[in-house]
Order: structure tokens, then sequence, then C-alpha cells
């Protein structure tokens, strides 16, 4: 009970308290303690992050010159290392993740049914990873797709959003992936 | 006014919310009390609430609650034991974030080393840390047992913690060595090489000790996992083990020592009380661990950032060569030094086991009950006896000292060393013209006319190369000098640089001839 009438005799000394010499150097040392600890935080998580290569899956991938893309109505092309599938609709590439959006199972493509289906749970997507049916709860994932100018290394076409990506005229022109960015599919109704 | 008295009831409620989760966290000191500690004022509330705090939270549990005013003289201690724990906690962090990036084999271990300081954000920087915290701890470890000794804290109650300590600077040793190996250099191969070698000469169970370090009869990828092992589990587990006894002993049962002359009446009774006055961990030592932890970390992280440390790298380890100047690590030079006195199992097993014995036994050998050094002239004797022994022996064991190499061998491997950069290499490519350069008779000003701005780099270094050459020459070492030097165009961005030295021995003709490459883009100019 005594306590409940302390507080508030205090908080008035609190204010008309000033700051002492010592008071100042012990926050200027735990102040700096503070940001040497940050400081070293930051450089710890700059440290441990991962880089990714080119090339590799996690960083930016070449997948060739847009005269290799498969056309309209040839099968998706998988590329089991860097995991995704280029497929090419009439509305342009995209690039999908290899793996189901249900649990991560890693679905096939079916030549004969023109779609993907998942061996787990029998989930079904386009050509173009639109959801048909089954347990997923989204459209497949897409990855980020440009190309690029051979010569110059210039952007010719870019999608960021998952939308299929408008191919230029120029057959030289380089595809890239970029499998850091991943877009995740829409979720069906 | 009724809208007023809410807001203040309302900051009243929140303010007693907020107090209470700190107490929560604190374990019972509310904000007040904190602010109060900051101020190195009096507790607010009684009982009072920093006592507590060393039973309910696991880190202060740990640690005593007060300390004897005497004991915290900076002069007493220097913080030496302090200190060495801090570097073995920024050891532990760093280790465990460079073992991130390392793989202990050794077709990757190099190269993991290579990719850490090339590629990886803050990889140099984390690696010498690791490297200038483990010299700091081996440093620390050993100033603070030249203080327990020379203060005499080791006697009576405390000569098991001495024990404990002796124990803990051998494994601090084997600890900074064993991480020696790792990055798979030449520096690392050959020095545990030779350390393990040492235990060759071990009249029993030498061979077994080594194969089970090594893992096979030489170092390998066996040996390499081994030492990582040892390195980043073992070793530190028995560091905590030990360090865990040795804590405990002082902070639980005798306390850091007080000053000799508090305990053997050399002053006055009214000082002696007042050194025996406690000082409450909370605030005051608490405060100024937070400071020396801070001091400790900023001349760590500026010592690499504006020092300019690093932790070196020579080439990757080649089984095949041995190179010209290998050292043990500095900590062992006094035993180098040992070894050039004579026989291997006498100088690197006999007596190094003797002198452990002795460090050991030193509580239980000195029967003296003074702590005083004025009253103990024969323990303190020895101890500088020892210190200056040491200091001589590590001299021994240095390159320059007892290796007969010749002399023009010598003044090349000074020049152009077969591992790191040396004044030749620091030359710039540009400097180095084709041509051939007598000693002299070649002058050393303006040697290369065709240059816009002249090779004073190269001049400099030709300057040295004709002393060096020139001092030999007055001490005897080479007779009838003939000395050239000579820059080829070898291919293209690729320079041959030769030295040539000539001298009589006895009437006979005595050649040395070494050559050294050196491509455009090389990294060391």
């Amino acid at each position: 009970m005594a306590k409940e009438n302390k507080p508030p005799a205090e908080e008035t000394q609190i204010e008309e308290i000033k700051i002492n010499r010592r008071e100042f150097l012990n926050i200027a040392w735990l102040a700096s303690l503070g940001f040497l600890t940050l400081s070293l935080g930051g450089v710890t998580y700059l440290f441990s992050i991962p880089r990714f290569k080119e090339g590799e899956f996690g960083g930016i991938v070449n997948v060739g010159t847009v005269s290799d893309v498969p056309r309209d109505e040839a099968p998706p092309e998988n590329n089991p290392k860097v995991k995704f599938w280029l497929s090419s609709t009439e509305e342009g590439a995209l690039a999908l993740y290899t793996v189901c959006t249900h649990l991560g199972c890693l679905y096939g493509w079916r030549d004969q049914e023109d779609k993907f289906v998942c061996p787990c749970h029998g989930s079904q997507f386009h050509k173009d990873g639109q959801y048909i049916q089954g347990p997923a709860p989204r459209s497949l994932d897409r990855f980020a797709i440009r190309t690029v100018d051979p010569d110059t290394g210039n952007v010719l076409t870019e999608s960021t959003d998952g939308s299929p990506l408008q191919l230029p005229e120029d057959p030289e022109a380089v595809i890239q992936v970029d499998t850091s960015q991943r877009i995740k599919g829409d979720p069906h109704a | 006014m009724i809208k007023t008295l809410n807001i203040q009831d309302m900051r009243k409620k929140i303010g007693t919310a907020v107090d209470n989760r700190v107490r929560i966290i604190s374990a019972g000191l509310g904000l007040t009390e904190l602010r109060a500690v900051m101020r190195g004022d009096p507790p607010t509330e009684k009982p009072n609430p920093r006592y507590k705090v060393h039973t309910t939270s696991f880190i202060f549990h740990i640690r005593p609650r007060y300390y004897q005013a005497g004991s915290t003289i900076l002069t007493n201690t220097f913080r030496l034991g302090f200190f060495t724990t801090l570097f073995f906690i920024i050891e532990s962090i760093t280790g465990v974030l460079l073992m991130i990036y390392y793989t202990p084999s050794p077709e990757k271990a190099y190269l993991s080393i290579l990719n850490l300081m090339s590629n990886v954000p803050f990889g140099q920087f984390l690696r010498d840390m690791h490297r200038l915290g483990a010299e700091a701890m081996v440093i620390f470890t050993f100033l603070h047992m030249l203080r327990t000794f020379f203060t005499g804290s080791y006697k009576k109650e405390r000569s098991f913690t001495w024990l404990t300590g002796v124990i803990l600077l051998g494994v601090t040793l084997f600890l900074s060595f064993s991480g020696y190996l790792l990055p798979w250099d030449q520096l690392a191969y050959w020095a545990v090489t030779i350390g393990t070698s040492m235990a060759e000469a071990a009249p029993v169970g030498g061979n077994e000790i080594n194969l089970l370090l090594r893992g096979a009869p030489d170092i390998g990828a066996n040996g390499l996992l081994r030492f990582y092992l040892l390195h980043v589990v073992a070793l530190p587990f028995a560091v905590i083990g030990v360090l865990s006894i040795h804590y405990y002993k002082v902070a639980r049962e005798h306390g850091i020592s007080l000053p000799a002359r508090f305990e053997e009446g050399d002053v006055p009774p009214s000082e002696v009380k007042e050194a025996k006055k406690r000082i409450d961990f909370i605030p005051d030592l608490f405060t100024s661990e937070i400071f020396w932890t801070t001091l400790g970390l900023l001349i760590l992280v500026l010592a690499i950032t504006v020092g300019g440390y690093h932790a070196g790298l020579e080439t990757i380890a080649n089984p095949q060569v041995t190179p010209l100047d290998t050292t043990a690590p500095w900590y062992f030079w006094w035993l180098q030094g040992m070894l050039k006195l004579g026989d291997k199992s006498l100088m690197g097993i006999v007596i190094p086991t003797i002198i452990v014995l002795l460090l050991i036994g030193v509580p239980y050998i000195d029967r003296n009950k003074y702590r005083s050094m004025w009253r103990r002239p024969w323990a303190v004797s020895i101890g500088i006896l020892a210190v200056i022994a040491l200091v001589v022996l590590s001299y021994m064991g240095l390159l320059s000292f007892g290796i007969e190499s010749d002399a023009a061998t010598r003044i090349v491997q000074d020049l152009a060393p077969e591992e790191g950069v040396g004044a030749l290499r620091e030359v710039p490519y540009d400097q180095l013209q084709p041509g051939v350069y007598v000693v002299n008779e070649t002058a050393t000003k303006n040697m290369c006319p065709q240059l816009d701005f002249g090779c004073p780099e190269f001049e400099a270094f030709f300057t040295e190369y004709t002393r060096r050459i020139n001092e030999a020459e007055a001490a005897g070492d080479l007779t009838n000098a003939e000395t050239v030097l000579v820059v080829e165009n070898w291919q293209q961005d690729l320079k041959k640089v030769t030295f040539r030295i000539g001298w009589t021995v006895d009437g006979e003709n005595k050649t040395y001839e070494h050559s050294i490459f050196i491509h455009a883009d090389r990294i060391n100019e």
C-alpha cells in the first residue's frame, strides 16, 4: 500500500533531477555499445546473407535467345537446375516455378492433356500456370523475366509482375530469368 | 477539467504498465531504480532491489553482489581476466560466423578463405577480428597470470583457482594453435607440421599422440578435420567448463584478492577498513564493465579499420615444398628457441613438461605466507628471471638467430621472399625496365631516363640491394662479390627479374642465382 502512494512523489522528483556527470557518461558508453552492437549486427547480416552467382538458382539465369523459346504449340521446357519451366503462350513467355503451390511437390507436364499435373495430390494447371482444379490454393508462382540486347545489355522487354513477357523481334535477344524475384500466383475463388 | 484529469490518469496507468514490464525483464528494477543506477544514486526502494537481481536473473546470479573496494583498484587487476573473457566471447561469436563460409577439407579450405576475403561482405573484417581477438586473448591470458603471480594471489584458498588458470592458459594456446591450420596456406601447414612433430619426440606415446592429432602419418584431410573439430568444438567446450570453475571460485568462494598491503598491516587500520568496504555490483561495477566492454570492442574494431591490422594469408599449402622462412606462432617462439639449444626430446618435451609442472606447483612450492612483493624476494626474482628467460628464448626463436644461411640466399630472400611481398614486388611494374644492373657500377640515381617520372621505387630497391651486398662484403660474408640484377621482358605482361651473386670462398668461385617472375596484373604493388 505504501508502494501505491510512492510513485507520484517520485515522478515529480524525476522531472526535477538534472542529468549528472556520471549519468551522462554511463549513457554515452551505453549508447556507444549500442551503436557498436548495431553496426556489428549489420555487419553480421551483410556477412551472412547469401549471394548468388549468375546462372545459379537465386540469381539471374540466362535461358538462351528468343529463337530458343518453345513456340506456341511446343510443350514447356523444364530447367530443373534453376527450378523453372519456360512456357510460351499466345500472350508471351513465362518462367513458372517448378514447385506446386499446394505442398511443395514437383509437378510435371502432360503433353496429351496439355496441362501441368502434380503427382502428389493431383492439382492441375494450364500452360500459363493458371489453376484448373485440385487442392492447390493458387495458380503457379512465376519469376520475373526480361529480354536484353546481346550487344548493349539494355533491357528490351521486361515483366516483373508475373505477366507473360512480350518477345521482341530480334531472335538474338537474350532471355533472363531473375530467380530471386518470385511472384506468387493469383489465389482462386 | 475532467478531460485533463483523465489524461493524467492514463499517463499514470501507462507509466505503471511500462514500469511493470521493465521490472519483469530487468528482474526487479523499475524505471526510477534504473535511472538511479545510471546516476550512481543509492537504491530508491526497500528492500534493495539491486540484490534481488543476483538471485532472480541468470546473467547476474553468477556475478558477485559486491566486491571489496580495495580489489577494484585498477592497478590491482588491470581488468586482465575480464578482458580475457571478453575476447573469448568475441572469438566465439566471430568464429561461429566464419564457420558459415568455411569448409574443412584440403580442396576447399583455402578457397573458402579466398572467397571470404574477396567475395563476402565484411568477410575480411570478421576474419581480422577473429585473428586479432585470438592474439589479444593469448596476450591477456599471459598477462593475467603474470599479475596473479606477482601479487601473490595464488596462495592458500586460491591455489586451486591457479591450477584451473594454468589449464586455461594451456587450452588457450592450443585453441589458438589449432586455428592456425584452418586456412590451409603454407604458413599454416608447415607451422603445424613442426608443432605436431614436437610431440613425436616424447619417449612414450609420442607417435600415438601424433597419429591421433594428424589422423595420418602426415597432415592431410584427416588432420585438417581433426584440428577443425578441436578448434570449434572440443577446446571451446573445455574453455567454457574450466572457465566456469575458475570464475565460480573467484566470484563465490574467495573473491578478487585485495592488494597485499591491506592484508599485511602496511597501512593504518582506517585504510584497511576503507578497502574492505563493499562496493555493490549494481551500479558501480556493472556500469564500469559496460565501459570496459565498449572500450575493448572499440579498440579491436579501430585496430582493424584504422590501424590496418590484417590476418595474413600465404599461398595454398603445398606438402611438397617447405618455404624458406617457416616459423611457429609468436607465442611458441620460446619453444623454437629452446629447440635450437639442444636435443629434440630434452628441449621439446622434457623441459616444457617440467615448466608446466612447475607452473602448476607454484602455490605448493612457494610456502612463504606473505603476498607483498617486498616480502617474497625469491619468488619475485624467479618470476622476473622467468620472464627475461622467456623473452631471450623467444628472441633466440627468431629466424635471424642461429640459423646459418649463406649471405646471398638471405639477401635475396629478404628482398623477394618466397611468401609475402618484399621490396622487389613493391616496385611498380612499369619501373622494372629491362637491363643489366651491376651493383656498385650502375649509378643508383636516374636509372631510367626513358621514363617521364623516373623510377624512384626501383632506385630505392636497387640502393637497398647494393647496401645489403656491401654490408655483407664488409662483414666478410661475401668476398670479391660480383653482383648483378637482370630484368628481362619474358612474355607479354610478364617480366623476369634475376638476382645473380658471385663470390669466392678459399679461391673457389661460387654463384647464387634466383629468378622471380612478375606479372603486370599482380595484386601487390
